[in-house]
């Protein structure tokens, strides 16, 4: 699927605008995104966080849970399925009840018709607007998983907000960093022609991509929630920290964009921070913030 | 601290994303309720101008009614620029007027001043703040009873300064379905109504309430719209404790004076109590979005 000949990768971003609560009528969108993003010669498709859901779910999450591992899955049978016909990925968020009744803000990863990864958001905003913990259970870590040869992480909205995330993310090995999210448009500035939410999440993305040398993908959503807009600005950031492509604020599309894996290889030479990064020394010194702290 | 931290301008830069937003927000908003058309009240000022002129780029101006519903008292200027924004919009109006349910109520009342319970405050005043309050809700009535006769939604047209305030009547002017204006301060309303391209006669007047003869929102808060809403993005944008404003260079008194009143209105911001008896009470634990599905 993924030449790895040419080391290239074509991306669809899928910056949607999930119906609240219809897990239905949004995995019939999906499958229609798909579909085309494949026509397009998409190789991967990413949807943002929860969107399959819809975002400030409060007492429907407890509607919306499916238990990917048992029976229930046969919800996203049709995904599945057009995935298998299609030979894609698909990278979309729902909610996960796991068996002992545990609820978390999920995403899976679906690629030619199987379940080959499901990230668990770890950092769930609980401050100002949000109240995810009050629903949510947190996840337990930030894994790396192979598709088709590439190795990719998938990090949830407030996960990226925590730099020891992507930081595990590429000292465990990751290529492509991707950040799905449900980010709200709030703050203006004048002379500035987007939200502060949003200025502040490219210059993360930036950070991110240059420093740890690896691509990163951002999908986030749109749409409105009970007077809550989302900002869209989806995007793609090579690892020498530049805006690959990027999409519109606040409006619902899909763009395709083709990842050049060569780019690694030369910003990594160029720039061996990663290869000097000292583990040992990181942990040395987080045993001891830990063990100092006991005592505090 | 960074002390050079102030109300954000809305510019021409960006203007287009804001405007977009709040198209979005509407257009959302009311597909989600499953109508296509807001119908709002139309005073002759800025704020409801702003309303209408969003309303129609997002709904385009065959899905906008307005209604002008002017008392006795109200200023000819006011009607004639509420009429300025209809034709410049090209958009259907009702005008009603409301002096004689007004009138018919308070007629029943010979001494009113001795009637109310609020002594502290003369009856001259009471019975105006009471006539206010009452040509608020009648509006407010007449508008609810055309958006049921014209499958429309209430546009609000409340600011985030009056709304902060508790400038306004409760279940009056500050009732509606949804309000694209309400997270807007009013110096940033002046900005916005710039780039909408509404009528510079419109812009430049005083801000009133337009109630009775002469009325003045700065004069009766006390102090400007320009003060408050710097002091008010420092308190409730930034979080900022009134002692810090204070200490910011802005005037004591005003601060407190701001403080007190935002949380004194408190009362308006929200939906009636409801005492828990239940296990799973509305609003308290009984938790889901209004655009539940």
């Amino acid at each position: 699927m993924i030449n790895k000949g040419n080391s290239t990768i074509n991306v669809c971003l899928a910056q949607a605008d999930p119906k609240t609560g219809d897990l239905e009528k949004n995995i019939e969108s999906h499958i229609e995104i798909i579909s085309s993003a494949k026509k397009q010669g998409a190789e991967i498709v990413i949807f943002p966080e929860l969107s399959l859901t819809g975002y400030f779910l409060k007492d429907s999450v407890y509607d919306l849970g499916v238990d990917i591992n048992s029976d229930e899955s046969a919800v996203f049978e049709p995904i599945y399925k057009v995935s298998g016909e299609l030979n894609i990925a698909v990278i979309a968020g729902f909610v996960e009840k796991d068996a002992d009744f545990n609820f978390y803000n999920s995403t899976f990863c679906v690629s030619n018709g199987k379940l080959i990864n499901v990230h668990r958001k770890v950092y769930l905003p609980t401050y100002g607007m949000f109240e995810e913990l009050r629903y949510f259970k947190q996840g337990e870590g930030f894994g790396v998983f192979d598709l088709n040869g590439v190795k990719i992480s998938v990090l949830t909205c407030e996960d990226a907000w925590h730099l020891s995330s992507s930081y595990i993310a590429v000292n465990k090995g990751a290529h492509i960093i991707i950040i799905n999210s449900a980010s709200p448009a709030r703050g203006i500035t004048a002379g500035l022609n987007k939200f502060n939410s949003a200025n502040m999440w490219e210059e993360l993305l930036s950070v991110i991509a240059f420093y740890y040398k690896c691509y990163v993908i951002y999908v986030n959503r749109v749409g409105f929630e009970d007077g809550i807009g989302f900002s869209g600005g989806s995007c793609v950031i090579s690892p020498s920290g530049n805006i690959e492509s990027k999409m519109d604020y606040i409006e619902a599309g899909e763009i395709i964009s083709e990842l050049n894996l060569n780019l690694l290889n030369n910003e990594r030479f160029k720039t061996p921070i990663l290869r000097d990064e000292n583990l040992n020394l990181t942990l040395k010194e987080l045993e001891s913030i830990i063990y100092n702290n006991k005592f505090k | 601290m960074n002390h050079k931290i102030e109300l954000p301008k809305i510019d021409e830069l960006n203007f287009p994303l804001i405007h977009k937003h709040l198209c979005n927000f509407i257009k959302s908003e009311v597909f989600k309720a499953g109508l296509k058309r807001v119908v709002l009240g139309l005073s002759g000022g800025i704020d409801s101008a702003a309303s209408c002129f969003l309303a129609v780029s997002a709904l385009g101006k065959d899905n906008v009614t307005a209604l002008i519903m002017p008392y006795e008292s109200s200023s000819k200027s006011s009607m004639d620029d509420a009429l300025k924004v209809v034709n410049m919009l090209g958009i259907k109006y009702y005008v009603s007027d409301i002096s004689n349910q007004i009138n018919e109520y308070f007629k029943i009342e010979t001494d009113e001043a001795e009637k109310s319970e609020n002594t502290y405050i003369t009856g001259d005043i009471v019975l105006k703040l009471r006539k206010g309050n009452k040509m608020a809700r009648e509006r407010m009535s007449i508008l609810y009873d055309y958006s049921y006769k014209l499958n429309s939604l209430v546009l609000g047209t409340s600011n985030k300064s009056e709304l902060l305030l508790g400038y306004g009547t409760l279940y009056g002017d500050t009732a509606s379905a949804l309000n694209p204006i309400g997270d807007i301060y009013k110096t940033q309303i002046y900005q916005l109504a710039e780039h909408l391209g509404i009528p510079k006669t419109i812009i430049n007047k005083p801000p009133s309430a337009d109630l009775w003869e002469g009325q003045s929102d700065e004069s009766e808060l006390g102090f400007t719209y320009k003060t408050a809403d710097d002091i008010m993005y420092l308190l409730i944008d930034k979080m900022y404790k009134p002692e810090v404003v204070i200490s910011l260079g802005f005037e004591e008194n005003i601060v407190n004076n701001i403080y007190e009143r935002i949380k004194k209105s408190q009362y308006k911001r929200r939906m009636p109590l409801i005492a828990k008896v239940s296990e799973r009470t509305i609003n308290i634990d009984f938790r889901y979005l209004r655009d539940w599905t």
